[in-house]
C-alpha cells in the first residue's frame, strides 16, 4: 500500500530464482515485487542464469545430471543441454555462444555450444569444481574446485589449465571486476574472500569480515556482486543472514545488511537500482535498493531459493 | 512372522539414529543439525537491546504481545501485521517498544525451542531403552519358540506384548521426525518478526 504511493520505477524487469528443494523456479515481477509464476523444473535446481539475449533461461538440476532450458517468453521448460553428472554452476562467454558447466561428481568441466545445443569438449579440472566466471576479454575461465581450495586458471583457446592459485577453504564463487584488474573469489569455510590480480595470478589483498556476537564459523561468503563502476560489492554472508557492503578500492567492509536466514547468492537489476539476495532458510528473496544500501523488501519463492537471474 | 519383522524394523531404526547423531549431543533424534541457542547476532541488527533486556516482563501491552506472537496457532502474517500495526501505534515510545518487543520474543522463543528440543532428547532416551526391551524380548520369544515342549500360552503372550511394544516405539519415531521440523519453524518465526520490527523501526 505503501509502494504504491512511492515514485514509480522506471522499469519492470523479470526475476528467476532457483528453488533447490522444491524442484521449481520462481518467476518474479520487479514492479509489483511479486511471484507471477511457479515453473517445475528438474531435480535439484541451482545454477540458473539468462541466456544474452533475454530469450532463455539456463538453469542446472544437478539430480537430473541436465541443465534445462526455459523459454522466457511461454515461461516453460522446453529443452535441456548436455552437461556432465551433478552440474551446480555455470558460466557463458560475452557473446553467449560457449556454455562451460561445472560439474561436480566428476571433476570436470564441459564445454557447450550454445547455438547447437551440443557439447564440444570436456576440461578436467580440481576435485567438487563449483564456481564459474569468465574474464571481459572471454580468454580466460576461472574455476574454484571445493575440495582442493583452488582457483584454476583455464585458457579458453588451448581449454588448458594455466595456472592454480590456493585460496582460502571451500571456494565457492568467482567473480572479476569490471575492468579485469582483480577476481574476487570466496570461501565459505574459509570466511574471507580473496583478491587475485589475474595477470601475476597470485593473491593480492582478502576481504574478512568480522560482526559482534555472531561465530567466525557463522560467517560464510559465497555470492558477490559487484557495481558496474567497480566501487561496491555486495557479498553474501550465508548463515550470517547479512550481505556485507564492501568498498572496492579499500577492500573493508562499510555495512552489514540484515536479509534472510542462510543468505546465498545475488543479482542485480540490469539498471543497477536494486539487488536481489536468494535466501535459503527463510524461504525467500531480499530486494535491497543498491544506492541506499537498505532491504526493502521481502518476498516469498519456493524451499531454499538458491540462485537468481533478471533478464537482460 | 509379523513380530520377528518389527523387531528387526525397529533395531535399524535405532541403529540410523545412531549413525546419524553428531558425537556432542548423542541424544538428539533429528536429521536436522542441533544448533543449542539461536545467537542474538543472526537475527538482529539493530540497537543494543542491553536495556530493556529484561524489562519487557513488566510491560503488560508488550507481553501479551509477545505471548500471541509466540504461538505457533498465530499464524506468520497475522503476526507479522500485529507487530506493524502495534509499532505504528507507539508513536514517540516507537524505539522502545520495538526493542522491548523483540527483546520478549527472542526470550520466549529461545525458551520454547528449548523446550522442545530437551523434549525431543527425552524422547529418543525412552525410545533407546523400547528398542532395548523389544531386542531383548525378541531373543526371549526366539527361545521359547524354540524350546520343546513349547508353551503356546507363553509364546503367545509374549508375541502379543512384543507387537503391542513395536506399535508405541513406531507412533513415537513418527511423531518424533514431525516434531523435528518445530525447533526450525520457530526459527523462521523469529527470524521474520525481527525482520519486520526492524524494518519498522528505520
Amino acid at each position: 500500500m505503501v509502494l504504491a504511493t512511492a515514485a514509480a520505477p522506471a522499469y519492470a524487469f523479470i526475476a528467476y530464482v532457483s528453488n533447490e528443494k522444491s524442484n521449481t523456479v520462481s518467476v518474479i515481477d520487479t514492479d509489483s515485487w511479486t511471484v507471477t509464476k511457479t515453473i517445475k523444473v528438474g531435480q535439484r535446481p541451482r545454477g540458473i542464469d539468462f541466456t544474452r539475449d533475454g530469450k532463455f533461461v539456463m538453469v542446472a538440476v544437478g539430480d537430473d545430471d541436465t541443465i534445462q532450458v526455459i523459454d522466457a517468453k511461454t515461461q516453460s521448460v522446453v529443452d535441456s543441454l548436455p552437461s556432465g553428472p551433478d552440474p551446480e554452476l555455470f558460466a557463458q562467454d560475452a557473446a553467449g555462444k560457449i556454455l562451460y558447466v561445472a560439474n561436480e561428481n566428476d571433476n570436470t568441466v564441459t564445454v557447450i555450444d550454445l547455438e547447437k545445443r551440443a557439447r564440444i569438449g570436456d576440461i578436467q579440472v580440481g576435485v567438487e569444481p563449483e564456481g564459474m566466471t569468465i574474464s571481459p576479454d572471454g580468454k580466460t575461465l576461472i574455476n574454484t574446485s571445493e575440495t582442493t581450495n583452488m582457483a584454476h586458471f583455464i585458457d579458453t583457446a588451448s581449454r588448458q589449465i594455466v595456472a592454480n592459485v590456493l585460496v582460502d577453504a571451500r571456494p565457492r564463487f568467482a567473480e572479476f571486476k569490471h575492468d579485469s584488474s582483480e577476481v574476487w573469489v570466496s570461501s565459505e569455510i574459509g570466511g574471507t574472500v580473496s583478491i587475485i590480480d589475474p595477470k601475476k595470478r597470485e593473491v593480492i589483498g582478502k576481504v574478512t569480515f568480522e560482526i559482534p556476537g555472531l561465530r567466525k564459523e557463522a560467517i560464510q561468503p559465497v555470492g558477490i556482486g559487484m557495481t558496474k563502476d567497480d566501487k561496491t560489492a555486495f557479498i553474501a554472508l550465508g548463515p550470517a543472514n547479512r550481505i556485507a557492503v564492501v568498498d572496492v578500492a579499500t577492500r573493508k567492509v562499510t555495512k552489514y545488511l540484515l536479509v534472510g536466514q542462510r543468505v546465498w547468492h545475488v543479482a542485480f537489476t540490469p539498471d543497477e537500482k536494486y539487488l536481489l539476495t536468494t535466501n535459503g532458510v527463510s524461504n525467500d528473496v531480499s530486494v535491497i535498493d543498491v544506492a541506499a544500501q537498505k532491504v526493502i523488501k521481502t518476498i516469498q519463492v519456493g524451499e531454499l531459493p538458491w540462485g537468481v537471474t533478471i533478464a537482460p | 512372522m509379523k513380530v520377528w519383522f518389527l523387531a528387526a524394523m525397529v533395531i535399524a531404526l535405532a541403529g540410523t539414529g545412531a549413525r546419524a547423531a553428531d558425537p556432542r549431543y548423542p541424544d538428539w533424534p533429528c536429521t536436522q543439525a542441533k544448533v543449542p541457542e539461536i545467537s542474538l547476532a543472526a537475527v538482529w541488527a539493530g540497537p543494543p537491546l542491553g536495556d530493556v533486556q529484561s524489562k519487557w516482563k513488566d510491560d503488560a501491552k508488550v507481553s501479551a504481545l509477545v505471548a500471541k506472537l509466540s504461538a505457533r496457532k498465530t499464524p506468520l502474517d497475522e503476526a507479522e501485521k500485529s507487530v506493524k500495526e502495534f509499532l505504528a501505534a507507539s508513536a514517540s515510545d516507537k524505539t522502545t517498544n520495538a526493542k522491548l518487543l523483540f527483546a520478549g520474543l527472542f526470550d520466549t522463543l529461545n525458551a520454547q525451542r528449548s523446550q522442545v528440543m530437551n523434549g525431543l532428547e527425552r524422547v529418543s532416551r525412552k525410545q533407546r531403552e523400547a528398542a532395548d526391551e523389544i531386542r531383548e524380548e525378541t531373543l526371549q520369544l526366539q527361545a521359547l519358540q524354540g524350546a520343546t515342549p513349547r508353551d503356546e500360552a507363553k509364546v503367545e503372550a509374549l508375541s502379543n506384548e512384543l507387537i503391542w511394544k513395536t506399535r508405541i516405539f513406531e507412533d513415537r519415531h513418527k511423531v518424533v521426525r514431525f516434531v523435528c521440523e518445530v525447533p526450525t519453524s520457530i526459527d523462521h518465526r523469529l527470524f521474520a518478526l525481527g525482520r519486520v520490527i526492524q524494518q519498522e523501526m528505520e
